[in-house]
């Protein structure tokens, strides 16, 4: 018997993520809805975190059956420190195991300093930067148990590059951000910890800046590409990072902003 | 399968492609679906091996003898390609030399060599590419280096010519926005020709690998899985980034604070 091994020429760098248990938090809506598609699609098995919006978080678990991919959706109120905690539990529950996460799960307030109370600041700090802690923190564990662990956090351009109003929400992200970098530290070699940092991108979050047509103009005009960014126009780094081609890539902060820091 | 990240149909061109990390993206260009040109300066023998290496996958490449340092040489390379494949979409600055190494300053030939090919090399080659490249929303892609952005001590010409192109990144990308995206990738220490010397010596070797958090150093498909991700359809929001890729080694302490 001769075996015949022809090269695939199908056979190409595709930032495989097939068969690989992503959490999604945030995963219902905005940029959080087009990564669980992207991967989804791409054939991971994906849990999608969402706080309000179950119909909305289910409408993607029957599209990816309709795939015959498997996902599911999970709820919890991050802003509930000990709720990350069982999100995660129950998404072990589900699968067994988990390979990657991807915490997109966030909050934005735009106030001006003398509106920050106690609970606008901690609206913001709750869950865009102790959400996100609580929700690594648990999954650790169980991501070092993966040969291809990745953890993925969703920053923001503001991080960087400072904006009049919603001073909580830059700090929160910039305090993610490093984060992002220390956690990196902390688990090389076995878990990789990378954030992407989207610039203006047509959401639920902001829609009231990209339905002012005023604004949403300037804003167009101030990004060197010429538009807004799309939830899936950030959706594909999230998977080339998780991916193991990338597995070379540790305390990466990747923008996907236009250029807007350009100008 | 999802298409976002296939180079169907797109032509290619990649100075410094016989060896390292160039070869590395010539071939993961080609095998993404693109039609790769790439440059070599003098060694054919390494080009013919890339030509080769492609050939096994079943792909297809061409190899010009070219100095990417040579403006006018860039700039015939460019139309040559364009002339051939009838448009172009992707150009990567692959060619780069480290030059002088400790306090060596090295001649004034030296170090003008090096800003020639690491600097101005690339300039001529975004620069020739613009038009071709506008025309149907093509992409720059520049290979820096962790050296560019933190101390490189033993080569300190090497890393000022690097630290140059993240100007040069961001000056390009807004430019040439929105028809042209202008990314960069700045790999850290990768198993290349360049790195043969230094990986040669057990102690240094190993003294660099701890520096690493994850621990291994890296290889030319690390980096060229990240230009290929720049290329793609998927980066189409990304202009003027660096992508460090480079195993962690940016944020690690030398002193080792860390352990």
């Amino acid at each position: 018997m001769t075996l015949i091994i022809v090269a695939d020429p199908r056979a190409r760098t595709v930032f495989d993520v097939r068969g690989m248990v992503v959490l999604v938090t945030g995963g219902s809506r905005g940029i959080g809805r087009a990564i669980v598609r992207e991967l989804s699609e791409a054939g991971a098995e994906v849990a999608v975190h969402y706080r309000k919006e179950a119909d909305r978080a289910r409408s993607l678990v029957t599209e990816a059956a309709a795939r015959g991919s498997a996902a599911r959706a999970f709820e919890a109120d991050l802003r509930d420190p000990p709720a990350a905690g069982r999100l995660v539990s129950e998404v072990m529950a589900w699968r067994g195991r988990l390979d990657g996460l991807v915490t997109s799960a966030g909050v934005f307030r735009g106030d001006a300093l003398p509106e920050i109370d106690r609970a606008s600041w901690d609206a913001v700090m709750s869950v865009d930067l102790e959400g996100s802690f609580r929700t690594i923190q648990a999954a650790v564990p169980h991501l070092s148990l993966s040969p291809r662990a990745s953890i993925v956090t969703v920053s923001s351009v503001l991080a960087s590059h400072p904006a009049v109003g919603g001073s909580p929400y830059q700090a929160a992200k910039a305090g993610m951000e490093q984060m992002t970098r220390a956690l990196a530290l902390e688990l090389a070699p076995k878990i990789r910890v990378n954030s992407v940092a989207p610039g203006f991108i047509r959401t639920d979050m902001n829609r009231d800046a990209h339905s002012d047509p005023e604004f949403s103009h300037k804003v167009a005009r101030a990004t060197p590409l010429g538009r807004w960014g799309e939830p899936e126009d950030v959706a594909p780094i999230v998977r080339y990072l998780l991916s193991s081609d990338a597995s070379w890539v540790t305390g990466a902060v990747v923008a996907v902003d236009g250029g807007i820091p350009l100008r | 399968m999802t298409d976002t990240f296939s180079l169907d149909g797109r032509a290619a061109l990649v100075t410094g492609g016989s060896r390292g990390i160039g070869r590395a993206i010539v071939l993961a260009l080609s095998k993404a679906g693109a039609e790769v040109t790439f440059s070599y300066r003098e060694n054919a023998a390494a080009a013919q091996s890339t030509v080769q290496a492609a050939r096994e996958a079943g792909r297809s490449v061409d190899a010009v003898a070219s100095d990417a340092a040579d403006e006018s040489a860039v700039v015939r390379l460019v139309e040559g390609v364009r002339r051939e494949r009838g448009h172009l979409d992707i150009v990567v600055a692959g060619a780069g030399i480290v030059g002088p190494v400790g306090w060596d300053m090295g001649t004034p030939d030296e170090w003008q060599r090096v800003v020639a090919t690491n600097v101005e090399g690339p300039y001529a080659l975004v620069r020739a590419a613009a038009p071709a490249l506008a025309e149907r929303g093509g992409c720059a892609i520049l290979i820096s280096s962790i050296a560019g952005l933190i101390a490189a001590p033993e080569e300190i010409v090497y890393s000022a010519s690097k630290s140059a192109l993240s100007a040069l990144v961001r000056g390009l990308a807004l430019t040439l926005a929105p028809d042209v995206r202008v990314n960069a990738i700045a790999p850290g220490w990768v198993e290349t020709d360049m790195t043969k010397e230094v990986r040669a010596d057990p102690r240094t070797e190993r003294a660099i690998r701890r520096y690493i958090p994850l621990g291994r150093w890296g290889h030319p498909e690390d980096v060229a899985a990240a230009a290929v991700f720049l290329a793609g359809n998927g980066a189409r929001f990304i202009t003027g980034e660096t992508l460090v890729v480079d195993g962690g080694n940016q944020i690690a302490w030398r002193i080792g604070l860390e352990r």
